[in-house]
């Protein structure tokens, strides 16, 4: 039996260990990086200065840095409840197997291999105030009065850019389906014995099963809305008038600026939001999921 | 009575259909909209790209075509890009998926932790990290080389994946690892025996998400390799990209051969991982 | 378990395959040849790739087996500026490279990891660029990076859409810019082509340019922004974003929707250098055949002024070898021989600090170019090359404010002024 133990012990270590060695390499390290550069004056190639957390209230008393973290909370709810709520959606639809859902998860996945600069070029024509299709498309039903210059103006550009963004459902679509799809069939076929309907089974079977996947899509969605940068670098680069700005491209421009210590402040403040919304969505959401599965 | 509620579940059968399709047509108009419209950009000037981006060319430009595959080396670039991105998904695959084992089945000191500080890394602006990681490669002696980027990719997907990967173990019964082990399956085997093969959702979901991932990427591919041998296919792709002017239409020409493979392989595989899929389901 | 193997083997295939492949490079460098790497972003469709290469091919024909130059492609510029700016921050300087100088780039000279090549071009080789240019390229006495690219930017209006409104000539002040701009509007034209987008909002930023030289004058850039010829000339810019003056969309384009309007015959003004030629010679033979160039009108009390000045300099690593330091002066000296500059010159479209002779046959825009250069009362270069690349990026957005009318004129200046003391 000791012997038995050493060994888990032994192999515990070992199956740690990759992970363990690579995440350090890739997060701890460079992570270090970011918080010690984010107390530092500092332009890449002169001598660094200390200034204790002066980019952090710096950051924080830039007016584009506020209308930056206003946004990313807002990507982080549309992302991590309305996107989420459309996949599971589409995911429950197709998962009953209508007529094409072969065809049908393929296509809504396209999205995702499609290049992401063919398709913001794609958005960008189609929002265009001048030759776009959505206005051409309103003037030809007489409503001229509705058209905009929709990434231009500061009241439609955030929601255009959300909208491009939110129905793009494919990955998470593909993975709650997936979790849908691993239910056992007997399941349905007792509630339908009970006389239970579609929406019926829907509910009371489909969504308390996938719950614990919805809780990871949530989390991750979560993720990437704080995280989020390339569709709105593609579309506005943050414009007009840092309407659209998130905290990422806050952080490209400073890089790019050679003001190393305010955007790696922007990385640490990022790294702390994120712990606090992750640890918020866990200890309620996931909490519920742990508690039913417990009980099952 | 019953006729009524009979009647009542045929009409909210008869709403949910309609919607039903409703919701499944406007996805499909949403998704499908850019895969059409690029190819048909595909065979236009870019003076039309700009000006009519709705209708369709004036005389077809087959040249793009010509363009996209004599400028930007791209037959190279692919093979490059499918050797990075099934590489780094099957070593992320390897290395989460123990991980994720570790923590998702057994009990140790600093578990909790040490997995928090893991999943943490999910949050991590990538974007931030240029002058970290660059310094990492170098000082690995793998600049430039493919290993590099797989390795890069890899470490980057780490938090993701483990994430997804204990989020499906910690689903698994326990009572079938216990019976398990009552027949005298050691470590290793309650591993590859019992929680892997189980876990087929969970490396479905990650290593779609890693293989998009490493699909996908640019800034770091262009950051860490610098001869046409160790790029990638987005690299080739900004080839039509230059200092005052981007040939939109020969790059969407380029981005149009590079996904007919993409998508040849996505449906082939996709098709297999989700039979294995309902097949392999728990069954009760 | 047969999954297990069957993904261990690919693994294990697939690192063997990519360890095979790591080895491919390098194997044909010969005995005692000294390599240079140098990205650029002069490759792909740049209009400067052909030329390029064909000196780069030559250059290696006549050192070979002692020097050999070597192109890393790096189309994407902005790709480009950030891989430099991380491999400077790491210590690691490419062995050549190029890069726009402007106070954000200048700030690599504060380190010794980039070559100096005062010295060098203290001697004759210093006699090939044309004035000011080496002063230009120098900070605190130090030359470390060669001027090469210039620009001159006039403005660009088409004379057939000019004709069509009945306006004979182009406007000298701003009275007559107003009937002009109105004339066109009437003719149902859009007077100029505008853009806040982009990480510069360059047709907008260079209006911008053009009125404050025209206000302050040669030594412009060298007055605080509190100077109030810059709340002037931001009043002059929030006119070209009124009653029409510009597209619709010029609130959040970029510089394709800019220059796209222009050459589709859509507006009647546009800024742009040299490089755009090409372009619009491709693209829309008939906006190129119409193009003429012009200076500014009058704003204030300069006027007949271009804008101009350094566009690319090329830099190179710094190395204790004094035979790789021979190697990298051998080939930047290569590069600005004015019999080579000229014919990337004829061959691209673009202009350098280099003194050369364009031949009869160039093209006439081209040559356009050169004649109002010479002619103007005096160049200044642009906003965007007079302040760190933060400053120029709140530009655009404090520019989208002030056309919005969530910004006066003053409140524009005073987001730059609170940029620039950051």
């Amino acid at each position: 039996m000791i012997v038995r133990s050493g060994q888990r012990w032994l192999w515990l270590v070992l199956f740690l260990a990759p992970a363990m060695v690579l995440f350090t390499m890739y997060f701890v390290y460079p992570l270090g990086f970011v918080f010690v550069t984010s107390t530092l004056e500092w332009n890449g190639v002169s001598a660094a200065k200390f200034v204790g957390l002066q980019n952090y209230i710096d950051n924080f008393g830039s007016r584009s840095f506020q209308f930056s973290i206003r946004n990313n909370f807002i990507w982080l709810g549309s992302l991590a409840v309305v996107q989420i709520a459309l996949a599971a959606l589409v995911a429950m639809i197709l998962a009953r197997q209508p007529r094409g859902w072969r065809f049908l998860r393929t296509v809504y996945f396209l999205p995702n291999v499609i290049s992401q600069v063919a398709i913001a070029m794609m958005w960008a024509a189609l929002y265009n105030a001048e030759y776009g299709a959505i206005n051409q498309f309103l003037e030809l039903l007489g409503l001229e009065h509705l058209t905009h210059n929709w990434l231009g103006e500061i009241g439609t550009a955030l929601p255009s850019i959300l909208i491009q963004q939110v129905f793009y459902i494919g990955y998470f679509m593909i993975i709650i389906m997936a979790s849908t799809m691993s239910i056992p069939e007997s399941y349905y076929q007792a509630a339908q014995i009970d006389g239970a309907n579609v929406l019926q089974q829907e509910l009371y079977i489909t969504l308390p099963m996938i719950r614990s996947i919805l809780v990871t899509s949530m989390t991750l969605a979560a993720a990437y809305g704080l995280r989020h940068f390339e569709a709105t670098f593609l579309l506005t680069d943050g414009g007009p008038a840092h309407r659209t700005s998130v905290l990422g491209i806050q952080l490209y421009k400073m890089t790019s600026a050679l003001d190393y210590g305010h955007a790696n402040a922007v990385g640490g403040t990022l790294v702390v939001l994120g712990l606090i919304v992750i640890t918020l969505i866990r200890s309620t959401l996931g909490r519920r999921v742990a508690a039913d599965e417990a009980k099952q | 009575m019953q006729a009524v509620a009979a009647q009542r579940l045929t009409f909210a059968g008869g709403t949910a259909r309609v919607g039903k399709w409703i919701v499944l047509i406007f996805f499909f108009i949403f998704t499908f909209l850019p895969l059409i419209w690029l190819l048909i950009s595909s065979f236009k000037t870019n003076l039309e790209l700009q000006t009519n981006a709705f209708g369709l060319p004036a005389i077809w430009q087959f040249q793009n075509y010509v363009n996209a595959v004599q400028i930007s080396s791209l037959p190279r670039l692919f093979l490059n890009s499918v050797i990075v991105s099934v590489c780094s998904t099957f070593l992320t695959l390897a290395v989460t998926s123990m991980a994720a084992f570790v923590f998702a089945r057994e009990k140790f000191p600093l578990q909790q932790p040490l997995l928090n500080l893991i999943l943490a890394g999910v949050l991590v602006p990538i974007i931030g990290l240029m002058a970290p990681y660059f310094r990492l490669v170098n000082s690995l002696g793998l600049y430039d080389s493919l290993v590099a980027l797989i390795l890069t990719y890899t470490g980057i997907n780490l938090p993701i994946s483990t994430f997804l990967m204990h989020g499906f173990m910690k689903t698994i019964p326990a009572e079938l690892e216990e019976a398990a082990e009552i027949d005298g399956a050691s470590f290793v085997q309650r591993f590859t025996k019992v929680v892997f093969p189980l876990s087929r959702v969970g490396l479905v979901t990650a290593g779609t998400f890693v293989f998009l991932f490493s699909w996908n990427e640019f800034i770091y591919a262009l950051l860490l390799t610098s001869r046409t041998a160790s790029r990638t296919l987005q690299l080739g792709i900004r080839f039509f990209v230059s200092q005052f002017f981007t040939d939109y239409t020969s790059m969407f020409a380029a981005i149009v051969l590079t996904i007919i493979p993409s998508i040849a392989v996505y449906v082939f595989l996709h098709e297999k991982i989700i039979k294995g899929l309902t097949s392999g389901a728990l069954k009760g | 378990m047969r999954r297990v193997i069957s993904t261990l083997i690919v693994l294990v295939l697939a690192l063997v395959m990519t360890t095979s492949l790591m080895a491919t490079g390098g194997s044909e460098m010969a005995e005692g040849e000294i390599t240079l790497d140098f990205p650029t972003f002069w490759v792909g469709q740049d209009s400067k790739s052909g030329p390029i290469a064909s000196l780069l091919e030559t250059f290696n024909a006549m050192h070979e087996g002692e020097i050999r130059v070597l192109i890393e492609p790096n189309p994407s510029t902005d790709g480009y500026r950030d891989k430099l700016n991380t491999q400077l921050a790491s210590g690691r300087a490419p062995d050549l490279f190029v890069f726009a100088p402007d106070p954000t780039t200048f700030q690599y000279y504060e380190t010794d990891i980039l070559m100096d090549f005062t010295d060098d071009l203290a001697g004759s080789w210093g006699d090939v660029f044309s004035g000011g240019q080496i002063a230009g390229a120098t900070r605190n006495g130090r030359t470390k990076s060669v001027p090469y690219e210039v620009s001159i930017i006039p403005i660009w209006y088409n004379s057939d859409l000019f004709d069509q409104a009945g306006i004979d000539s182009f406007p000298v002040d701003l009275a007559e810019f107003q009937v002009a701009a109105t004339a066109l509007k009437d003719a149902g034209i859009v007077p100029t082509s505008q853009m806040t987008g982009g990480s510069n909002a360059w047709t907008s930023m260079l209006w911008f340019s053009h009125a404050a030289a025209s206000l302050g004058g040669p030594g412009v850039w060298d007055l605080p922004l509190s100077d109030p010829i810059f709340t002037q000339a931001a009043e002059v810019l929030r006119s070209m974003y009124l009653d029409g003056n510009t597209t619709r969309d010029a609130v959040g384009g970029d510089a394709g929707v800019s220059g796209g309007h222009y050459m589709a015959g859509d507006t009647a003004m546009f800024i742009n250098g040299p490089w755009y030629i090409g372009r619009i010679r491709g693209d829309a033979p008939e906006v190129h055949a119409a193009t003429m160039l012009a200076s500014i009108p009058q704003v204030g009390e300069y006027s007949g002024h271009q804008l101009g000045g350094p566009l690319s300099n090329l830099g190179a690593a710094n190395t204790t070898s004094a035979a790789r330091r021979d190697a990298v002066v051998t080939w930047m000296q290569f590069m600005t021989e004015p019999a080579n500059v000229r014919m990337m010159s004829e061959s691209s479209g673009a202009l350098f600090g280099i003194k050369y002779e364009l031949g009869a046959d160039a093209d006439p825009l081209q040559q356009e170019f050169v004649r109002v250069a010479s002619e103007a009362s005096f160049l200044v270069d642009h906003f965007a090359s007079a302040y760190t690349v933060d400053v120029v990026a709140e530009f655009g957005q404090a520019l989208a404010e002030m056309a919005l009318g969530e910004f006066t004129p003053q409140e524009f200046i005073q987001a730059l002024i609170d940029k620039d003391n950051e």
